[in-house]
């Protein structure tokens, strides 16, 4: 029975997510009345940093962005560029750049499912209390880890803000030592991914099937990294240049992160707006067909049906990719040989480019405009946390209110906590994010 | 050589920090120690040198191959710019480990070490206080002589069998 009164409650800083935000949720007469997503990270203003600078160190700056998904930054921003100097980086980059995206998934999956979301399904409040129940699994989630910066470490020289790539392609090539040193622990490693899979699989994850829009890359034959026309399950089906015209970042007074909106209809001709799903669980969602037949395989085990609407099968998704940057890996360092130069060249020219990519948590969208002389004139980045904000809003009154609002103060910060975690949020990224406050009126 | 492929004892020399202002302070430590006779003055030990830039929990991970390990920071504490303070892992005073992943540092990385059972049996933590006039360049003499003498205290101190005590 709901009460005639308005109670505020307050998660002040979100645990377990990356960077720092708030949830402030204010429940009047028994119905949520206001809830915010606070992202209170001051603004970065990387765009602007960028402008004026040559684009030969863009790549170097935007992987200053996040710590824990620089290349997907380096990935966005290099397609663009190189869309303005109209150069093909060829096959042996392409592949390279595929491996270095398997790295970075890797390790930024592995740290989430691990130290992030999973002390939430067995019972914890950190990584280190599950620790110490579930030895095991964390240990493994640390080596899937670590293998991932091994594989940023060989492409980019480090793993936290790598300087490996360049326009074109590559400063070095990796020696041909050194990959195939990788290919046999990346080999020894698969097991612990199919185990981790079955793991998250039996996990129990709430049932929580909400109507939400997912927006992926999609491309003809691969699952998607660097590539793909931008899809939506509502059927959009664009060039990565035309996302403008179909989704739009706006300010909210509560937050220093933009929010963004789907316009289905087309930005401008009046009809709705409406937040929409970036990220692992959007990916699997549009492009399960893409997937390995050995990781359809053990999802088809896992007995869960994609497309799925339960944001806590997010979890899932990140396992299953896990299994399948793995797979991709091996792959492409079994046919791997050093190439020289590890690069195109690259000429100075005036113009306007575009790119998405797959970062970790969703498509990464960067539109870069060049003088003749290469140097930026303005830049725009959108990360897919800003994206995810209004639909983790949405989810949250939708995920709270069917939780139940009568349940008590500690309790609704917990599910709302784990509802935001479902998303992994990467709050540094998206100032352009989390304490919770909860009033009950 | 990997750590635990040869017959000495292996002990780790790591330096935590990243290549800007005052986090490059571990790392300057970990060069100074390289370049002095450390590896010549204990050579029934095999020392490994690390820079390790901004690890988190895979701290853990380059501790697990080890006999030993001496984890080197920079720190702010209030004492002199430059001056050396050493901790025992429990003696690190943790962030609340439900913060945000940019909150897990070496404590919470040692701490999670610990209950995995990934700890070496020899293990120093060393903090570097930070200061303009110790974050430029290379250390001086005067933070680099007492650093060296701690950790030769420490080396001096630890066997040379490393396989043997592997073994027990």
């Amino acid at each position: 029975m709901s009460e005639r009164r308005e109670v505020p409650i307050t998660v002040p800083l979100l645990a377990r997510v990356e960077g720092e935000g708030a949830l402030e949720l204010t429940i009047r007469d028994g119905m949520i009345a206001e809830l915010k997503l606070r992202i209170f990270e001051p603004p970065r203003l990387f765009e602007k940093f960028l402008e004026g600078r040559h684009y030969d160190e863009v790549l170097d700056i935007v992987a200053r962005i996040c710590g824990i998904c620089p290349v997907a930054y380096q990935m966005s921003a290099s397609h663009a560029i190189e869309q303005i100097l109209g150069i093909e980086a060829g096959p042996w980059v392409r592949a390279m750049r595929r491996l270095f995206y398997c790295g970075e998934w890797l390790e930024s999956h592995a740290l989430h499912i691990h130290l992030l979301a999973a002390p939430d399904f067995v019972g914890f409040n950190s990584a280190i209390e599950m620790a110490q129940h579930y030895p095991n699994e964390v240990r493994r989630g640390l080596h899937l880890q670590s293998l991932g910066n091994e594989l940023l470490r060989m492409l980019g020289a480090r793993s936290v803000h790598p300087v490996g790539a360049r326009i074109g392609g590559f400063h070095k090539a990796p020696e041909q030592q050194a990959a195939a040193a990788l290919l046999t622990k990346l080999r020894a490693a698969l097991p612990e991914a199919e185990a981790l899979l079955r793991w998250v699989c039996q996990l129990p994850l709430p049932e929580d099937a909400q109507p939400f829009i997912s927006v992926a890359l999609r491309h003809p034959h691969e699952y998607p990294f660097n590539e793909g026309r931008l899809v939506s399950s509502a059927g959009l089906d664009i060039s990565s240049d035309r996302f403008q015209d179909y989704f739009r970042e706006s300010q909210v007074a509560h937050s220093t992160a933009l929010h963004a909106h789907h316009y289905p209809a087309g930005y401008g001709t009046g009809g709705e707006a409406v937040p929409y799903l970036v990220g692992p669980l959007a990916r699997l969602n549009l492009n399960h067909d893409r997937l390995p037949a050995a990781t359809r395989q053990l999802l088809a085990e896992c007995g869960i049906t994609f497309p799925s609407r339960n944001m806590f099968h997010s979890v899932v998704a990140r396992a299953a990719e896990i299994h399948y940057v793995l797979l991709e890996a091996i792959a492409l360092l079994e046919n791997y040989a050093p190439a020289q130069p590890s690069y195109v060249a690259a000429r100075p020219k005036a113009g306007i480019g575009y790119s998405c990519t797959e970062a970790p948590r969703g498509i990464l969208w960067h539109r870069y405009e060049l003088n003749a002389q290469g140097v930026v004139v303005s830049a725009t980045i959108t990360p897919p946390t800003s994206q995810n904000q209004a639909r983790m809003e949405e989810d949250l009154k939708r995920a709270l209110t069917t939780f139940g609002l009568d349940h008590d103060d500690n309790a609704l910060r917990l599910r709302g906590e784990q509802v935001i975690r479902n998303y992994d949020p990467c709050i540094s990224c998206a100032t352009h994010f989390l304490k919770v406050n909860v009033a009950r009126e | 050589m990997p750590c635990r492929a040869t017959e000495r004892t292996c002990v780790a020399l790591i330096g935590v920090g990243s290549p800007f202002g005052a986090d490059r302070l571990g790392w300057l430590a970990i060069d100074a120690l390289e370049s002095s006779a450390l590896a010549r003055r204990f050579p029934h030990l095999q020392l490994k040198f690390i820079r390790s830039d901004r690890p988190g929990a895979l701290l853990i991970e380059q501790l697990r191959t080890v006999d030993g390990a001496v984890i080197i920071d920079a720190m702010r504490s209030g004492v002199a710019s430059g001056a050396i303070q050493t901790f025992l892992p429990e003696e690190l005073a943790r962030e609340s480990a439900l913060l945000s992943s940019h909150g897990f540092g070496v404590a919470e990385a040692l701490a999670l070490a610990a209950i995995l059972g990934e700890l070496p049996d020899q293990l120093l933590v060393v903090g570097i206080e930070m200061g303009e006039e110790v974050s430029e360049g290379s250390l001086p003499e005067r933070v680099i002589e007492p650093l060296r003498k701690r950790i030769e205290a420490l080396l001096s101190s630890i066997r040379g069998d490393g396989a043997a005590q592997r073994g027990r």
